[in-house]
């Protein structure tokens, strides 16, 4: 269970378990596009892990409850050209649906939230927030034409 | 989680409770929290402090930055790890440091992706790459601590045996050995292979080295002329490099 080239030695019986001290798989917690149950986390996940290895990575290290592991591979697009008009193909990518277990739900929280700013009043920032204030103003249409084209009168 | 990086740990060593050590006697506890095991024995004292990392019960909150981060457009970061830090540190530590670092990098795989997605910049973006350093120098380290105990156990560097052997065409390579579950003498596609060649081949082999010296020979004729031909184009700057 470990990604790139690993030698392991030929199992027999008795020997002791495959064990892996420094795991180099990442898992990606995405926002699901298609909409999920409450249950149900979307990953992305390396593409050697198996819903097992999943399984384990999510309770050994993050300490999360699981119950079910469903995964399957995206296909990459490959309809892009290059300068060359050489196809470009974009990378697989393996998807994972985790349903949480003992009744926990997950929702995937806006990370980018609007944050209120207001600059210090004399600052460079604050008179070119007021100066594109007063140009929008500006280029406003005269409300006391009803929407006629500035060409259109005398 | 961004504290991960910084050098914080090395002041934010704390004596843990299961240690009965007085706080004055200058012996940093190390909590193996992450492992969440007790461990009532005292450990012997050394020189580094310890690494320590709290207990974290958060679940998938840690696949996401701070709250107090979100929305930030800069994120402070303290220094990546470098491998001489790295050197001080047992391997105890350096295996839950690979933890908290995998940890980070998960959560910033996760950043990344949500700002793409919502094609906004990313903040702070080369976290990512101090991360990748650091977990590359924890293998680094790690390495080479394998590879002197097994020249002091075993007087061989490469983990994995082999010698130089021939092909059925005289050329020589590395051959890496590779574990059978039978011996070789009755291991059919082992014995089908031809790790010699005979006698004809010798000829070939001559022609192959002269072949090459032929190419070198040619490439590095090439080479002259060009040289020649540059300074035939452009006397003043040949006179110049002379100078």
């Amino acid at each position: 269970m470990a990604s790139g080239k690993v030698l392991y030695p030929l199992y027999q019986l008795g020997n002791p378990q495959l064990r892996i001290f420094r795991p180099n798989f990442f898992m990606t917690l995405v926002r699901p596009g298609v909409t999920q149950p409450e249950d149900t986390v979307q990953f992305r996940i390396s593409m050697q892990m198996t819903r097992v290895d999943v399984k384990n990575y999510l309770e050994k290290i993050y300490n999360v409850p699981v119950s079910v592991v469903r995964t399957r591979i995206q296909y990459g697009a490959n309809n892009k050209r290059n300068h060359k008009n050489q196809k470009v193909k974009k990378p697989d990518y393996k998807v994972a649906y985790v349903q949480l277990g003992q009744g926990q739900t997950f929702q995937f929280p806006n990370l980018f939230p609007e944050k209120e700013e207001t600059p210090e009043p004399g600052s460079v920032e604050d008179i070119q927030k007021q100066f594109m204030e007063n140009e929008r103003q500006r280029q406003t249409a005269d409300p006391r034409r009803g929407g006629v084209t500035d060409w259109f009168g005398l | 989680m961004a504290a991960a990086l910084c050098r914080c740990f090395f002041s934010a060593v704390r004596v843990s409770g299961v240690l009965q050590a007085p706080p004055g006697a200058g012996l940093s506890g190390l909590t193996s929290n992450l492992l969440h095991k007790k461990t009532t024995k005292v450990e012997p004292f050394y020189q580094c402090k310890f690494l320590h990392t709290t207990l974290s019960r958060r679940g998938l909150e840690e696949f996401f930055d701070d709250r107090k981060n979100w929305g930030e457009t800069v994120v402070k970061s303290g220094d990546e790890w470098h491998a001489k830090h790295l050197r001080n540190k047992s391997n105890e530590d350096l295996h839950k440091l690979w933890y908290v670092l995998l940890k980070e990098k998960n959560m910033l795989l996760t950043l990344e992706q949500e700002a793409k997605r919502q094609s906004l910049p990313m903040p702070s973006p080369e976290r990512l790459e101090k991360v990748e350093k650091s977990m590359g120098r924890i293998d680094l380290v790690i390495k080479e601590r394998e590879v002197a105990l097994r020249l002091l156990q075993t007087g061989h560097e490469n983990p994995r045996p082999g010698e130089w052997r021939n092909d059925f065409l005289g050329r020589t390579y590395w051959y890496n050995s590779k574990e059978w579950p039978i011996p070789w003498y009755l291991n059919k596609k082992y014995n089908r292979r031809k790790f010699f060649y005979s006698p004809r081949v010798k000829h070939f082999i001559r022609l192959r080295i002269e072949q090459h010296l032929k190419k070198q020979a040619r490439m590095k004729s090439l080479e002259k002329k060009k040289q020649l031909l540059l300074q035939e184009k452009f006397p003043h700057l040949a006179a110049q490099s002379q100078n």
